[in-house]
């Protein structure tokens, strides 16, 4: 197995080709309806895949908001590449040793999902020719893409998709790898490195979908296949070993395929609606009820190939069902899962009388509300069959949450990509390329050490701020006065864990920010474990530090009303207290802890409680019973 | 080697042709291996394009170190064909229509090799591009010219309204008319004074975005258009484009009424004081009866031209000694006034002596909306005393358009003046209402 990486990330700088921030939003105020249709490319050919979008006739709706305009619109030219974005493309390039080009060309890359308004994604091509050592292994850096992020799919249905244009044209640096990682540990390790590199030119944006990788996989005797748009660096490893698995089951289903010499039954398919008159349940039902047609595709060959491959999980009807998903069917019945799914023996028979299968023979049913639709997701069935016999054909899938991959579209071939003209070439001079070496940010390796060496973290926390892009915040703070492991567990535990806010993304507090709450908590005003409360207010939208303090109720528990507190916490348990002693305050911690809600620190808490626990022993103790009362 | 070497080696790179394969060492050491294509009109003056394997373009600098040797081509593609238009398209069916094509942006492709768009080749490529225009009757395709729209002018629209006048007199049902988009509006407006007695619907259409985009509003656009020109109900001379932002609502507007009021969004086309004649939604086409209806026929072309109009826009520095180099050899001209009309006081004489001199002066508004009016204020009373001839609410580029118009068919001042102050094609509103209906 060969992997091949594509890490993309967006970035803070604005957007790529116009003047607007690089934020998503939660509001829409408005939207439009657009078709697209495939166009020729430079050599008047048409891709595969937007061929194949093209077929499916949808129309294209986009929600417009306060973070786009009449460019994302492709109601205007775009205005001239951001310099910000190219700068921090420029000093990927010389961080990993890559040959800048002299002239940056923007091409258009045909994409009529409908996820451009234009048709096509701006992408330019900034250097080549890399490399990157991890682990002690050399990585060959292919090269530094700049490119437009797409508009962000809100919801879809056979007819219509629906798109927001707030993440549309916020730049993306795109650093791809050559094909020389072995396995999915190893593509994991090397897609954190290129994060890290990313982030620590400070413009990285931050939150969900704000680092993505594709993963061009390879098996030998398969095929390659692009799993586009992981958002998980800990997933890819189980998307590489699953590729690679699913791979090596459908090999060998082909193997066996070839043995029968299995067939494809072309199409016209025949309507086995009349058949089905009786099936009342089932994913059937419904169109049998209308009278519509259920389609069929006869497989010769196939039967008992299409359920699951001994001892894996993967099965070839998984990878047919997955065809009509994508021309909009729920799925498709295939004759090994039957009877079943409302279609009972009797009819099974009459089936495949009327197919005239034999023993080895199987066949698929598809029944959509629109016949032609059937007709469509029957030929991508029957095409896909057909490669099956093959081998594994190149595909383009989607990383699904539970770790495994779908099919989504073809591979994109070579003709999608042509000049984007109404740009002029940027020529990137000598000078430019000075000051971006001078100014060169520390590598990740670099700063986790002295990070180590000059704020006494672990390791693990000094890798945590570096990786996770906190190091330069956390050293903002660290030179304020602030201590060092407060600050840290500030940065990647208490700010992450923070509830997303819905489509705008997660909270993301400013620097003064974190430094009036790391004062608080000095002075004493509240207890470190308040920090997540008072956070929390300001996501709410407290308006500062001292607003969000007042809402939560931190402030104010003086150590006369903790003492207080800790004596009645004791009084309420004082059986146990007496029965167990000094060991009784671990169980009590908690319930103390709760009452004093984030007020105070918890070291302070616990002094508190030490303390109480030790007035009730003291007044219980047979010695000193006559002196207190 | 010094630097007329470096420039050898680019002088030999850029004159291989396009296409040919090459494997260029820089200084660096570094090997680019690609196909030499058209460096943009923008390019460093060192530089070379090179089309990489991975489908993308880049520009080398070329000094003295770089080497380049030219490597082997492989297999290439064929090239398909454009979609042929059908067999049917190229018969004629009783609901033909006839498309002219005049260049611009809905009839062109990009030049991959200038960056530029350039106009497609030939009728059946125009086809090829917008398939659809088929489905609904036979189209005929007349290449008239092929010009992006700036350079289209009042002499071209003579030579329009003579091939609209021969396709109805071929029977056709009515006639689109694909133009560039910057000075459709003027087109409309001359054919809405040069055709006469029109039997069916003539219709100018174009594109705001080029129909090498998958997003492009060409193809929509042009069905739309195809769709009002085969309306029975219509017989003037109209725009169609888009309604708005979104691909399924279509406008059509009054050739004399229109103007593009965006430089680049597809719903740059509108109505100025008065509505939409109608709209075009899921291919139906709905009329205000407002609209002109067809006449009897035949068609005609009511010409000549006379060129020598001209079109002043005022502004607050320009004295008499400019606009007299501007009116120089000008048997007439708009001007363009603030407000309801009017130009500062001092040009007053100097229109005076223009009138006086058998040049007519006609007043229009460059608010664009609303009309004029000489008797508000004084300015405007002595301008009419100076014998300016006010337009009342017609749009400056229209009234350019008639006086190109009327100075062809008639002489004298005064008949040019009656002419200009005739309704000839519903081109005058004079009723204003609040907001615009459809």
């Amino acid at each position: 197995m060969k992997v091949g990486l594509e890490v993309h990330q967006q970035l803070a700088t604005g957007k790529l080709f116009c003047r607007c921030p690089s934020e998503l939003s939660d509001r829409s105020d408005g939207s439009f309806v657009r078709r697209l249709r495939p166009s020729q490319g430079e050599d008047r050919a048409v891709d595969p895949a937007a061929a194949f979008e093209a077929s499916l006739g949808r129309s294209y709706r986009y929600e417009t908001g306060p973070v786009d305009c009449l460019v994302e619109m492709d109601e205007e030219p775009p205005r001239p590449l951001s310099d910000g974005a190219l700068d921090v493309a420029l000093t990927l390039a010389l961080l990993l040793d890559a040959r800048p080009v002299d002239e940056v060309e923007v091409m258009r890359k045909i994409v009529v999902d409908g996820s451009n308004t234009s048709g096509f994604q701006r992408t330019a091509l900034v250097a080549v020719g890399g490399t990157l050592e991890v682990g002690g292994r050399r990585h060959e850096i292919l090269s530094i893409c700049l490119e437009e992020d797409a508009a962000r799919k809100v919801r879809e249905s056979p007819t219509e998709v629906v798109y927001r244009l707030d993440r549309l044209g916020i730049p993306l640096v795109e650093v791809a790898t050559g094909p020389d990682i072995g396995s999915g540990p190893e593509a994991r390790e090397v897609a954190e490195e290129i994060g890290a590199l990313m982030r620590a030119t400070g413009k990285a944006r931050r939150g969900i979908g704000a680092t993505r990788e594709d993963l061009n996989v390879s098996v030998e005797g398969g095929h390659r296949i692009e799993i586009k748009g992981v958002q998980e660096l800990r997933k890819i490893t189980e998307y590489v070993d699953g590729e690679d698995a699913r791979q090596k089951a459908l090999l060998t289903v082909r193997d066996r395929l070839r043995l029968r010499g299995a067939k494809v039954r072309p199409g016209p398919y025949p309507d086995l609606a009349p058949l089905l008159d009786g099936t009342t349940t089932g994913p059937l039902a419904p169109t049998t009820r209308r009278g519509g047609p259920v389609l069929a595709l006869v497989l010769p060959g196939f039967a008992g190939l299409l359920g699951p491959v001994p001892g894996t999980d993967e099965r070839l009807g998984r990878e047919l069902a997955d065809q009509a998903r994508a021309v909009g069917l729920r799925g498709l019945i295939h004759s090994d899962e039957l009877p079943g799914y409302g279609v009972n023996a009797p009819e099974v028979e009459r089936l495949r009388a009327r197919l005239e299968l034999g023993e080895q023979d199987a066949f698929v049913l598809v029944a959509d509300a629109s016949a032609e639709r059937s007709e469509r997701a029957l030929r991508q069935i029957e095409a896909r069959a057909r490669a099956a016999i093959e081998g594994i054909p190149g595909e383009t899938r989607d990383p699904l949450p539970d770790g495994r991959t779908r099919y989504s579209r073809p591979l994109p071939g070579r003709h999608r990509m042509y000049p984007e003209t109404d740009t002029p070439p940027i020529p990137i001079s000598a000078e430019r390329i000075d000051r971006l070496r001078r100014a060169l940010p520390e590598r990740p390796s670099a700063r986790l050490a002295r990070l180590v060496a000059e704020r006494g973290l672990s390791r693990e926390q000094a890798r945590q701020l570096v990786y996770g892009g906190f190091a330069d915040t956390f050293e903002t703070l660290a030179v304020r006065g602030h201590g060092p492991t407060l600050v840290a567990r500030l940065l990647v535990q208490d700010v992450p864990s923070l509830p997303p806010r819905g489509d705008a993304g997660p909270f993301e507090p400013t620097v003064d920010q974190l430094d009036a709450i790391l004062a608080a908590a000095n002075a004493g005003r509240i207890g470190k474990e308040g920090i997540p409360r008072v956070l929390d207010a300001l996501a709410r939208g407290a308006s500062d530090v001292d607003a969000a303090i007042a809402s939560t109720g931190l402030e104010g528990l003086s150590s006369e009303a903790l003492m207080a507190l800790a004596d009645r916490v004791v009084r309420d348990h004082l059986p146990m207290v007496r029965a167990r002693g000094p060991e009784s305050f671990s169980p009590l911690m908690g319930d103390l802890m709760r009452e004093v809600r984030g007020r105070r620190d918890g070291r302070e808490v616990a002094e508190a409680l030490r303390r109480a626990i030790a007035n009730a022993l003291e007044r219980s103790s047979p010695g000193s019973a006559g002196g207190h009362g | 080697m010094d630097s007329s070497n470096a420039s050898a080696s680019l002088t030999a790179m850029r004159n291989l042709p396009a296409g040919r394969r090459i494997e260029l060492t820089d200084s660096t050491g570094h090997v680019w291996t690609g196909s030499i294509v058209p460096s943009h009109a923008l390019s460093g003056p060192r530089i070379v394009s090179l089309k990489l394997e991975s489908g993308y373009n880049v520009g080398v600098a070329v000094d003295e170190a770089t080497t380049f040797r030219e490597i082997d081509d492989p297999p290439s593609p064929r090239r398909p064909e454009p979609r042929s238009p059908s067999a049917r398209a190229m018969a004629v069916d009783d609901a033909w229509i006839a498309l002219l094509t005049t260049g611009g942006t809905i009839a062109s492709r990009v030049d991959y090799e200038t960056g530029g768009v350039r106009p497609v080749q030939d009728a059946r490529e125009i086809l090829a591009f917008y398939p659809e225009l088929e489905s609904s009757g036979s189209v005929r395709v007349v290449p008239v010219f092929d010009r992006l729209s700036e350079n289209v002018g009042p002499a071209d629209w003579l030579v329009l309204a003579q091939r609209v006048v021969e396709a109805f007199d071929g029977g056709t049902r009515g006639v689109v008319i694909a133009h560039g988009t910057d000075t459709l509006g003027f087109t409309a407006a001359g054919l809405s004074f040069l055709l006469a007695d029109l039997p069916g619907p003539v219709v100018l259409v174009g594109a705001q975005r080029s129909p090498d985009r998958p997003s492009s509003d060409g193809p929509s656009n042009l069905e739309a258009a195809a769709a009002v020109a085969r309306d029975r109900r219509l017989g003037e001379v109209v725009v169609v484009m888009h309604a708005g932002l979104s691909d399924d609502r279509f406008a059509v507007h009054r050739g004399t009424w229109v103007r593009k009021m965006h430089a680049s969004r597809r719903d740059a086309f509108e109505s100025r004081n008065g509505p939409p004649l109608g709209t075009v939604e899921g291919g139906t086409v709905h009329l205000l009866p407002i609209v002109r209806g067809p006449g009897p026929g035949p068609a005609r072309v009511e010409g000549p031209i006379d060129e020598r109009a001209g079109l002043l826009w005022f502004y607050p520095g320009l004295t008499p000694e400019r606009a007299r180099g501007f009116s120089e050899g000008l048997r007439g001209i708009v001007v363009a006034g603030t407000g309801l009309g009017h130009v500062r006081s001092d040009l007053i004489d100097w229109i005076r002596s223009r009138t006086q001199a058998g040049v007519v002066v006609a007043m229009t508004t460059q608010c664009l909306e609303g009309g004029t009016d000489p008797f508000v204020y004084a300015t405007g009373r002595a301008l009419v005393d100076a014998g300016v001839l006010y337009l009342d609410d017609l749009l400056p580029e229209t009234a350019y358009a008639k006086l190109v118009w009327a100075l062809g068919r008639a002489t004298a001042p005064a008949d040019v003046r009656a002419l200009l102050a005739q309704d000839r094609a519903g081109e005058f509103l004079r009723r204003h209402r609040p907001e615009a209906e459809v």
